[in-house]
């Protein structure tokens, strides 16, 4: 459907939230569909890391014949060897997930490739609507499902999210079959990464209201208040624009319409 | 250094009696005492302005002729609730004053629609608690773009206020922002840049800049000293604790917002921005209905279920009110609604802040799927339904009647003239409150 | 007499084309895969096979049955006849009087047939089964008239000479060339008494002989992985044996008339998926198909052949993905074919290798793979609902009597309440149990209806081996889905292994099994029942799968329920809507098979419908109300128990 233009999808293990097992990251998923879309079989989808992971499967069970890999340890960082496998090459193209659901999460990735290729860096691509010429027009994911429409000069580096085309399913005989091109590069130990302390994620405090009253009354009556609304009015007598004003009001008081 | 200049007009927040009614309220022989002293319900104030409480005036006489106390002061509301308004007008803040700084902390704030966010708020926040651990002459300041509505910058901790307001950094302009950025890197060298983690802008701000700067940023901080910061890392499974970069991304709550304290919003100015012709090219906000939003991800959800019969008059009144429709197991099973817009443990769990279920009873597994919802409203013919038991409101009515009211007042208040009133209205409460 | 000679010489070259047919329908057959099969021990069984295990399925319908052991008896008897006394022109009284026995037989059977096709039910085929009673008279006339002078009977004992006696002759033969070619070209080359032929052979070389002599067999076959396709993709990809017996099928419909989907208008019609099946390996369209469509699906514009991807234009998908795997078809098939097996192998072939499992079973399947629960929740959470019910975890105690499978009813609050009352019963009974806790994994039921073997596979090994840690006697659960994977899928990976404390091999039981026998040993103290009419729905995985009609029964008993059936009950229950994934799946319909069910259950005039297994709870009580209340037994029992005082 599109004129011929060359796709890389960067793809990493992701992290189940529930179980904590590794899995096809969503937000890569969705960046090898978008791929999928703009050049069918001819998507190139790059790993950086272990090519025994058995999640690059996973990956390669939406369809794809082959998937590059570009074998290093865990510990090394993932942008040198991307760069220079990238560098030199004609794509137009290059799709990532916006942030990773392993290791730092900082979702620098996108933004370091671009600045170091110097390529266009568009966030946060919900859609690639056309390539015209050496343009391409994207749908830009907005927060509460909003969009906006962006044109671009190839080639790009786009990050997609959450909001893109849902990743297709996993196929597990095509994963299984798929051939995997294990490049060994050179690679480059995260030197300042391993300087820190990663523990399993505290909680959160929830931070509590804090009741500036001038006199103890007030202040025991601010701790003592019921929450509003936990009550749970029930309008059962008023006629039915009373009933409508209420929830309307409600509407209104937590701004949802507007 | 800074000090604090205190015009406390406390006159305003002076206690008002009236002899009068403390008299009425004392003597049990007025007879206008028992009104008073209903109202009241002991609420007296000696004269230090303590309060003083009556033990003959607490309780009333039952049925079976024994006294009984209200502890809960449920029937208590109207007096002093006055008192307390009069009370919130008053007080100006100290004034925070710093001359001279020798250093710099940027705040970029999203200032969505405008405003600052309570997320701006906490990450000014945050920025004063590094200068008050830094002991040195440091100012907060605030980088916003385009059009600002804020007024009241100097409540929220803004020393000095960079506004950058030219027409390239309306709309989609990552690139010229980040080129004013660089500018004001290079002409101020902030100690530190402070950005929102958030989908709003900061992130991609914060990446682009970090990316230029070839530092390395911290995403997703939430818990930052001058020395070491502790970060969610791994979708939010993991801590990671490190040294402090200059360039950190804040997660919402990061720290407490400044509350005790005005501060100048002295403005700072930019000079020589080197704007280059941008390569992405905004081509606008393409219009979105409310249906094309993920269930899952919607804010105000409005559900039908098996009490709902008039089928058009629903989605008329999801348009107008701009809600996402939901549904239930059973008028997707009727093929009311597609399976995508099923609610519940077995279709979508949803999040939303606002949950209108309309004729549904609350199955067990509904009741599962809107488990995150913040507030529940409930139309329903049945008082007895769970959905009832679980809503924050109830209305007992046929639905019909009541969709076809909330429509009316949803195309009442989209017609402008109304709108104005009313926003003036909530912005006039909402300054109120910001007051207080 | 010049054209004496015909008879036998037509019946000699039908003999003969009709043996080419056969060579050539054992090649279309043999185009399968292979698959080992005893054929001597087959062969040999074969009639018992036939006159024992089929006619007991047969003999559901007496009328039908009665007709067929006259027709088909004497049909099979008067061929055999027919080639000694005119092919070979053995002239013996005896036979030919036998021959003329049997075609009276098979006369009176044909003229049953006959009657039942003048105003046949929705569910026979028509086309040409119409004219097949005709077929039968005509054969059976044709050969009584041509047999009479061997059998030397004197009024017809001559044939009239010259002219006449020509004509009778080539009358005759008229009608042998037509009643034959129905009988024995028909039979090889395709025609309606195809049955015969290859369901003669399916009986011998059928893929489950466990079914015969009243044995089960209802696991489904373990996938072969890492092929270099998963599933069945063409018609070639089935068995040769699964070939063979879709080609037994005789277009009867029961399967059409006990199918829940069917009945529900969601497109599938298990006879016209068999029929669908022929068609694929025969190669050629369905337009000859002359039985109910699948519902709301034309008839003609289905085209396959034996190399064809069968869901490319012969089948539509929704057809696979509406089969609640119930085994009504299965159960009900006089002809003993296995439509469930070959589904679930067409679904492997989707979920596996095209990833095209629809709605929720993408979904569904890769939370499985995740956090081994289909819908997605933290593993950790499994055991949240035991918080305060003092289970013992077998992680700590090693050993126990009874391993209570919890199944993934754990996650859902309504089945919450089936696992708390039977744990409470437990507990009534002094039960020495535990449960796996957090060790507990998906038995990988639904992954497996869905089609993703792998994942069924991954998880029946790694359940297995946290099995083998332990020692304990019995494996009780309230999941019949859990209960029949447990039991008869788990075997394939090694289950036999599991050895109980005293070292004989462990016992997969169902709690309404399990309670009946505390029951029974007296360890349960139960309150007479005093609600009103109760009946009792009998889960398709209970049942049908592992026969067990009896037992809720008898605990329905002993609370002094008399339990009002239903018409479809026992072996004839109908599917409540909730297996084989057809939940996930959701293809559209008419109507909702639950809501049939609950209108079977309203029939009864039951206010409380009892059932055993939480998928059924839900999905009946997902019929909206009003509607009898829907209880699971161990919630009904878990509600009379006296408990002791202390």
């Amino acid at each position: 459907m599109q004129p011929n233009i060359n796709v890389v999808s960067l793809v990493s293990v992701g992290r189940h939230p529930q179980s904590g097992r590794a899995r096809r990251a969503e937000q890569d998923g969705q960046a090898v569909e978008l791929g999928l879309k703009l050049a069918g079989k001819a998507l190139t989808v790059v790993h950086a890391g272990n090519a025994q992971e058995p999640v690059l499967r996973q990956y390669a069970g939406m369809g794809l014949p082959s998937l590059t890999v570009l074998a290093q340890e865990s510990n090394c960082d993932a942008l040198p060897v991307l760069v220079s496998f990238l560098k030199d090459k004609p794509i137009d193209v290059v799709l990532t997930g916006v942030r990773a659901e392993s290791g730092e999460s900082s979702g620098m990735l996108p933004y370091l490739l671009a600045e170091q290729l110097g390529w266009s860096l568009v966030p946060r691509v919900a859609d690639i609507i056309g390539v015209q010429g050496d343009e391409v027009e994207l749908l830009l994911a907005l927060p509460r499902g909003q969009r906006r429409a962006v044109k671009v000069k190839l080639p790009i580096i786009a990050s997609v999210d959450n909001a893109a085309q849902e990743a297709r399913q996993t196929a597990f005989g095509p994963g299984l079959r798929a051939q995997f091109n294990v490049l060994t590069v050179e690679s480059v130990v995260d030197e300042s990464a391993s300087r820190w302390q990663i523990n399993a994620a505290k909680p959160r405090p929830k931070r509590l209201k804090v009741v500036k009253a001038k006199t103890a009354a007030d202040r025991m009556k601010a701790a003592t208040a019921k929450p509003m609304g936990s009550g749970g009015k029930i309008m059962k007598d008023e006629t039915a624009a009373e009933k409508a004003q209420a929830i309307f009001d409600l509407l209104l008081e937590e701004k949802v319409v507007r | 250094m800074s000090h604090f200049s205190s015009e406390d007009s406390s006159l305003d927040s002076l206690l008002r009696r009236d002899p009068r009614t403390e008299w009425i309220a004392r003597n049990r022989l007025h007879p206008l005492h028992s009104a008073v002293a209903s109202t009241g319900q002991g609420e007296v104030r000696g004269p230090s302005g303590l309060l003083r409480r009556n033990p003959h005036v607490i309780g009333f006489i039952g049925p079976n002729g024994i006294k009984r106390i209200d502890r809960e002061n449920l029937s208590s509301a109207g007096l002093n609730s006055k008192k307390r308004t009069d009370e919130a007008k008053q007080t100006q803040l100290p004034l925070q004053i710093v001359e001279n700084p020798d250093g710099y902390i940027m705040v970029v704030a999203d200032m969505i629609g405008g405003r600052l966010t309570s997320h701006d708020k906490d990450i000014l926040g945050l920025a004063h608690q590094l200068v008050a651990e830094s002991n040195r002459n440091t100012v907060v300041v605030l980088v916003c773009f385009g059009e600002s509505k804020e007024t009241q910058f100097d409540l929220a901790g803004v020393d000095r206020l960079i506004h950058l307001t030219a027409d390239e950094f309306e709309g989609f302009a990552p690139e010229a922002r980040v080129a004013a950025l660089m500018q004001v890197e290079v002409q101020y060298q902030p100690e530190r840049w402070l950005f929102p983690d958030s989908v709003h802008g900061g992130t991609d701000l914060a990446c682009r800049l970090a990316a230029k700067l070839g530092e390395r940023p911290v995403a997703q901080a939430w818990q930052v000293t001058a020395s070491t910061t502790v970060s969610r890392g791994a979708s939010s499974s993991q801590d990671i604790l490190r040294e402090t970069p200059r360039i950190l991304m804040l997660m919402e709550e990061c720290a407490n917002a400044i509350e005790e304290t005005r501060h100048q919003v002295l403005p700072m100015f930019v000079d020589g921005i080197e704007q280059t012709p941008p390569n992405l090219v905004d081509q606008g906000l393409i219009a979105v209905d409310a249906n094309a939003v993920p269930l899952a991800e919607a804010e105000f959800i409005l559900s039908a279920g098996n009490g709902i019969h008039n089928w058009d008059q629903f989605h008329a009144t999801a348009l107008a009110l701009g809600a996402t429709e939901g549904a239930s197991r059973v008028a997707v099973d009727d093929g009311f609604m597609p399976r995508a817009r099923q609610v519940g443990a077995s279709g979508t769990w949803v999040t939303a802040r606002v949950y209108l279920a309309v004729g549904i009873s609350g199955a067990i597994q509904h009741m599962q799927g809107i488990g995150q919802c913040d507030k529940v409203v409930a139309i329903n013919t049945d008082v007895g339904c769970d959905m009832v038991k679980r809503a924050d409101l109830a209305v007992i009515a046929d639905s019909e009647e009541v969709l076809a009211e909330l429509s009316r007042l949803a195309e009442e208040y989209s017609s402008p003239k109304k709108r104005l009133s009313i926003n003036e209205e909530t912005k006039n409460q909402e300054e109120k409150s910001d007051a207080a | 007499m010049m054209l004496d000679w015909l008879p036998p010489t037509l019946i000699g070259v039908l003999l003969v084309i009709a043996a080419i047919g056969a060579v050539r329908r054992m090649n279309l057959w043999r185009a399968g895969q292979a698959e080992k099969v005893d054929a001597l021990a087959g062969l040999l069984a074969m009639p018992k096979r036939y006159l024992h295990d089929l006619h007991h399925v047969v003999e559901r319908d007496k009328y039908m049955s009665r007709t067929h052991v006259a027709t088909g008896g004497g049909f099979v008897l008067a061929m055999v006849l027919v080639v000694f006394v005119h092919l070979f022109g053995i002239d013996s009284k005896v036979l030919a009087w036998a021959l003329l026995a049997a075609l009276v037989m098979m006369f009176c059977g044909a003229l049953f047939v006959y009657k039942r096709r003048m105003n046949p039910p929705s569910r026979l085929s028509k086309g040409p089964w119409m004219r097949l009673p005709k077929s039968l008279l005509t054969f059976s006339i044709t050969f009584f008239v041509l047999t009479l002078p061997a059998a030397g009977l004197p009024i017809v004992g001559k044939l009239p000479e010259g002219f006449g006696g020509w004509l009778l002759t080539l009358v005759l033969s008229v009608l042998i060339l037509m009643s034959l070619s129905e009988m024995l070209f028909g039979m090889t080359w395709g025609g309606p008494m195809k049955h015969a032929f290859a369901g003669a052979l399916h009986l011998a070389f059928h893929r489950r002989p466990e079914r015969f002599d009243g044995g089960r067999s209802t696991g489904l076959k373990p996938a072969v992985l890492g092929e270099a396709s998963h599933g069945v993709a063409k018609p070639i990809d089935f068995k040769w044996n699964q070939l063979l017996g879709f080609d037994a099928c005789v277009q009867c419909g029961r399967c059409e008339a006990v199918c829940p989907a069917f009945a529900a208008g969601q497109p599938l019609n298990p006879k016209k998926l068999i029929q669908d099946m022929v068609v694929g390996f025969a190669g050629g369209t369905d337009e000859k198909y002359a039985g109910s469509p699948y519902p709301n699906i034309e008839v003609g514009n289905a085209k396959g052949a034996p190399n064809q991807i069968i869901t490319d234009g012969l089948i539509h998908p929704d057809t696979l993905w509406s089969c609640t795997t119930c085994r009504a078809c299965v159960e009900e098939c006089p002809m003993m074919i296995e439509h469930v097996d070959a589904i679930v192998d067409m679904r492997r072939f989707l979920t596996l290798e095209k990833g095209d499992t629809p709605n929720k079973g993408a979904q569904v399947l890769e939370n499985i793979i995740a956090t081994d629960n289909p819908n997605g929740y933290a593993p950790a959470s499994r055991t949240h609902w035991a918080a305060d019910q003092n289970l013992n975890l077998m992680k700590d105690v090693r050993q126990a009597d009874v391993l209570f499978w919890v199944s993934d009813g754990a996650f859902d609050m309504r089945s919450q309440r089936i696992l708390r009352a039977f744990v409470k019963l437990m507990k009534a009974a002094n039960v020495d149990v535990a449960i796996l806790g957090d060790e507990e994994l998906d038995s990988g039921d639904v992954a497996r209806r869905l089609g993703d073997d792998a994942t069924f596979q991954s998880l029946a090994k790694r359940n297995l081996a946290t099995l083998s840690k332990y020692q304990f006697n019995k494996i009780v659960t309230t999941d019949p889905h859990a209960f029949h994977c447990l039991k008869n899928e788990y075997g394939d990976f090694g289950s036999d292994g599991l050895l109980s404390i005293s070292g004989e091999s462990v016992v997969v039981l169902h709690h309404t099994t399990f309670l009946n026998q505390l029951v029974k040993d007296g360890r349960l103290q139960l309150d007479t029942f005093k609600g009103g009419k109760v009946t009792y729905h009998d889960p398709c995985y209970l049942g049908r799968y592992n026969g067990e009609y009896e037992a809720p029964r008898e605990l329905l008993a002993t609370l002094g329920i008399d339990v009002a059936e239903m018409e479809r009950s026992g072996y004839r229950s109908r599917c409540c809507g909730g297996g084989g994934g057809a939940p996930i799946t959701d293809i559209p319909g008419e109507r909702r098979i639950a809501d049939m069910r609950m209108e079977d259950v309203v029939s009864t005039g039951a206010e409380l419908v009892a059932v055993g297994c939480q998928q059924c709870t839900a999905m009946l009580e997902g019929v909206v109300e009003p509607r009898p209340v829907v209880k699971d037994i161990a919630e009904i029992l878990a509600g009379q128990l006296i408990e002791e005082k202390h």
